[in-house]
């Protein structure tokens, strides 16, 4: 194991701050013990992720981490989606797909975002708002949930309507990054 | 050879089994099948490769499949 050189700035840091990396560095700490050592893939169903800050990939996650999770996530979306759905979202930067349960409404999916509901005039909207806050259970790279999102709508629509939140305003979404 | 892709915070990682007749192929396979029912027991849902896209699968663990992926449960909020 290499250890960094203590950091000079670290013991000037606030009591708070303080605080906040020693919680960081214990969830941290169970976060790998929770990894079987032996185990290479990773298996986030069997965690609870909801100590996580939004948008976080978890403790211990670097900037090269990101970048390189990202870029397989982008490889898998292409994959999942097949290369017409790729290549409109490529050009659109949206996919959308019409609803099976809801005659004339449209699901509008794009990445790391909410889901928009397009409604022509006239049409019954089954939500009080147009923006559905749906999220995985575990953190992933937001391309990669968008082609997971697009599953659900064309597949199991039941789902989308089961748990969506809908909201009055777009936003981007907590568990992706 | 066939493949679970199990997307996670990495981007994705692989589960791979062969499909030739050995007793290392038969334990892959069997470790493939317990990976995706896991998956499922957990709220998780699967798909499969059905040409050049994936598809939401409820069927059993095919080990002559070509690709199945593990897709995330979802929530509000």
């Amino acid at each position: 194991m290499i250890r960094r050189p203590k950091s000079i700035r670290s013991s000037r840091r606030s009591p708070e701050v303080e605080i906040a990396s020693w919680w960081r560095r214990l969830l941290g700490f169970l976060f790998e013990l929770e990894e079987p050592g032996d185990d290479t893939v990773e298996r986030p169903w069997r965690r609870n992720w909801d100590y996580l800050p939004k948008r976080s990939a978890g403790p211990g996650f670097s900037s090269a981490d990101y970048a390189e999770a990202r870029r397989r996530a982008r490889d898998v979306a292409r994959l999942t989606l097949g290369e017409d759905q790729w290549s409109a979202l490529q050009r659109q930067g949206y996919l959308d797909h019409p609803s099976r349960l809801f005659p004339g409404l449209t699901y509008r999916l794009r990445i790391g975002r909410r889901i928009e509901v397009l409604a022509p005039p006239g049409t019954p909207m089954p939500w009080e708002h147009r923006f559905l806050c749906i999220n995985p259970t575990y953190p992933l790279p937001e391309e990669e949930f968008l082609a997971h999102l697009f599953l659900y709508v064309r597949d199991r629509e039941d789902i989308i309507v089961r748990v969506a939140a809908p909201q009055p305003w777009d936003q981007t979404l907590g568990r992706t990054f | 050879m066939g493949r679970i892709i199990v997307a996670n915070r990495r981007g994705h990682q692989v589960v791979e089994w062969d499909t030739v007749d050995t007793e290392e192929a038969r334990r892959q396979v069997i470790e493939a099948e317990r990976i995706l029912r896991e998956a499922r027991e957990s709220g998780c849902l699967v798909s499969r490769k059905v040409g050049d896209q994936h598809v939401i699968d409820h069927q059993p663990f095919d080990p002559a499949a070509e690709e199945y992926q593990i897709v995330a449960p979802i929530a509000g909020g």
